[in-house]
């Protein structure tokens, strides 16, 4: 932490959005911290975007509104932005900018941390192979999430992903060490009604002991946002690196996030890229998505779930195929079984854990784990195809293992992905679950795993 | 007579496939409730593992709640009553920098705290305010800092100056209060650390 103070320059050229240009500035450095104070002596943070010939400009994060050129002064503070982190911040909330909001006094820190953290050496980032236990049936036996993964939620507007998010926040733990494990949740641009929802989710079911929430409402300016997920990062970095933790950090939502990006990036007067969301949109996400991870030496991990939702459930929009490019598969939320009822509404058929493989199997879940889950990917999709074979030619021209088939898709859906939101299902219940799903079919169409599993847990149906 | 004995076997013989007939469904009978009651044994087993799991569950969970709960209450007392010893100390040695006599190391802090400005800044030419009592202190220094002014204005503060540029552009705040602001973080974590945290 920075002990030297910064120069006030009260010579503001232009305030354009959520910028303001400093005149007459001598030194300032990029990315520096700055703070704003308006006439009535009231003080906004912001930080130097760009700095050159006398000028600054300065992004202020928590909006421009009510400030005038005369009489608003631009403090440079010599530093970038930091994160007081230390043990004390389990169980806090903070806002936006990483301010308590909980009533308690600012933890005292042990370290101030540069929010935009430091890049991983890629010669020190070691593979991710540790199984996270969610409690969700569907992502632990078939989207299984690894220690040091990113695997985000594409979601839909009005989808169930905030219930789906607390209630891995909830139930989220490492299973077989006696490691510490934590949860960072940052909320991004939510609204008030959710923020609540999950603080109130994490208080009465006694996690909030070990988590560490961030909550940017929709009413707070769209700025902040970009801060919300770095400010939440460099907790989770010092909780895993400095004590030893498992860390599982939930952003929700990152589409706010990239929203507030492309509003500065207009204000800012950029060549706008696809759907006016900057150019740079892609080495920018990169910059989140990439701090999650695990380091050889060291025994905690950073473990990402960045949920955003799709505007009109395009798959193809920038900030899901962006995303998509950076991260190691995606758990994709169907707007059909939303509408059925199902929850969690998980599509498998569209979802994927790339390193799933890694982090399952014999001395992790279990030895079946995998085949298993392949027998219900493969189950599930041709009940798919029968079901649309059904809608033409009716289920009196299916013949009797299409019906079977019919069936697994409606047991798969009903007893596999339907959930309590309360329900905590251990690994052995999932793949309990996933067996009995597949024992409705006769045991010559189970070609997906080995005999001995199948003499083992198969029960006819 | 020879019919009498045909009729007598017949009957016997009647009678003798009924009994068999009996006993066996009695057989069978037996056989499928015992079958009945060996499986509602192990349904019966089933469910009760079922519900000991779900309710041992259930426990658990409620422990979780309860001990987390408490833990965490008891750590935010803990915090805010720390917090309030800081204050104390705090309030205390503000009082205290109050207070200090206006002597030659205070000279030597304001002349330092004169340099650090100035280069700060970037130019020597600068007009300099501070509080009435370090007035004195800061005109004896001036001569050392020539394009210095000093502003006739007093300012509230402990101790300490501002200064800024003569076209009023640029500021920098070098007041003992604004040094206590920067640096408070770093001083609770030692304060702190007397209380054992």
């Amino acid at each position: 932490m920075s002990t030297q103070g910064g120069v006030q320059y009260s010579k503001i050229a232009e305030i354009k959005g959520p910028l303001v240009v400093v005149d007459g500035v001598e030194s300032a450095a990029f990315d520096e911290l700055v703070e704003i104070q308006t006439t009535e002596g009231e003080r906004r943070l912001g930080k130097v975007l760009e700095v050159g010939n006398g000028k600054a400009i300065v992004q202020v994060f928590e909006g421009t509104t009510g400030l005038s050129i005369s009489g608003t002064s631009a403090k440079f503070m010599g530093k970038m932005m930091e994160m007081p982190v230390s043990e004390e911040v389990l169980g806090r909330v903070f806002d936006g900018l990483g301010r308590p909001i909980d009533g308690l006094p600012d933890p005292i820190a042990s370290k101030f941390l540069d929010i935009n953290g430091e890049p991983m050496n890629p010669e020190q980032r070691e593979y991710p192979r540790d199984f996270i236990q969610t409690g969700v049936s569907v992502i632990d036996g078939m989207l299984t999430l690894v220690r040091g993964q990113k695997l985000p939620i594409f979601s839909g507007s009005g989808m169930s992903h905030n219930i789906l998010a607390a209630q891995i926040a909830r139930q989220a733990s490492v299973v077989g060490t006696t490691d510490e494990f934590a949860v960072v949740f940052a909320a991004i641009g939510v609204q008030y009604s959710e923020a609540e929802y999950f603080k109130r989710s994490l208080e009465e079911s006694g996690a909030l002991k070990r988590s560490v929430l961030f909550l940017n409402l929709a009413d707070d300016p769209a700025i902040e946002r970009i801060i919300t997920p770095r400010v939440a990062l460099t907790v989770a970095e010092y909780l895993a690196y400095d004590l030893g933790m498992h860390v599982l950090v939930i952003l929700t939502d990152m589409t706010n996030y990239a929203e507030a990006l492309r509003e500065i990036s207009a204000a800012r007067e950029e060549v706008p890229g696809r759907k006016g969301y900057p150019g740079y949109l892609y080495t920018d996400l990169s910059t989140i998505y990439e701090r999650a991870g695990r380091l050889h030496g060291r025994k905690g991990s950073v473990t990402q779930m960045p949920i955003l939702t799709m505007p009109s459930d395009d798959i193809t929009h920038p900030i899901p195929d962006l995303t998509g490019y950076i991260t190691e598969g995606q758990i994709v939320l169907g707007r059909d079984l939303f509408r059925q009822g199902v929850y969690p509404p998980v599509n498998i058929l569209m979802s994927l854990s790339r390193i799933m493989k890694d982090g399952i199997g014999e001395g992790k879940t279990r030895a079946d784990h995998q085949e298993i889950s392949n027998q219900n990917y493969d189950a599930y999709s041709r009940s798919q195809e029968v079901r649309a074979l059904a809608g033409i030619v009716g289920k009196a021209g299916l013949t009797g293992v299409d019906l079977k088939y019919l069936e697994v898709g409606d047991s798969f859906e009903k007893d596999f992905l339907t959930q309590a939101v309360d329900e905590n299902r251990t690994i052995e219940e999932t793949l309990s679950l996933q067996w009995k799903v597949v024992s409705l079919l006769p045991k010559n169409e189970l070609i997906k795993v080995k005999d001995k599993f199948i003499d083992q847990h198969y029960k006819e149906r | 007579m020879g019919s009498d004995s045909a009729i007598e076997r017949t009957v016997e013989k009647i009678l003798h496939n009924t009994e068999e007939q009996i006993l066996s469904s009695l057989k069978e009978s037996l056989k499928s409730s015992q079958d009945a009651l060996s499986n509602s044994h192990v349904s019966l087993e089933q469910e009760y593992d079922k519900i000991i799991s779900e309710g041992k569950k259930e426990a658990e969970k409620l422990e979780k709640q309860i001990v987390g709960n408490a833990d965490l209450a008891s750590r935010n007392k803990q915090l805010v009553l720390i917090e309030e010893s800081i204050e104390k100390v705090f309030v205390k040695a503000i009082k205290k920098i109050q207070d200090a006599d206006r002597n030659s190391d205070y000279s030597k802090l304001i002349s330092s705290m004169l340099k650090e400005s100035i280069h700060t800044i970037g130019t020597p030419d600068i007009t300099i305010q501070t509080n009435s009592k370090d007035k004195s202190v800061v005109q004896s220094l001036l001569s050392k800092f020539p394009g210095a002014i000093l502003s006739q204005d007093v300012i509230d503060c402990l101790g300490g100056i501002k200064v800024q540029s003569k076209d009023g552009t640029m500021k920098f705040d070098n007041t003992i209060d604004a040094r206590l602001e920067r640096l408070k973080p770093l001083i609770r974590k030692d304060i702190a650390s007397k209380f054992g945290r």
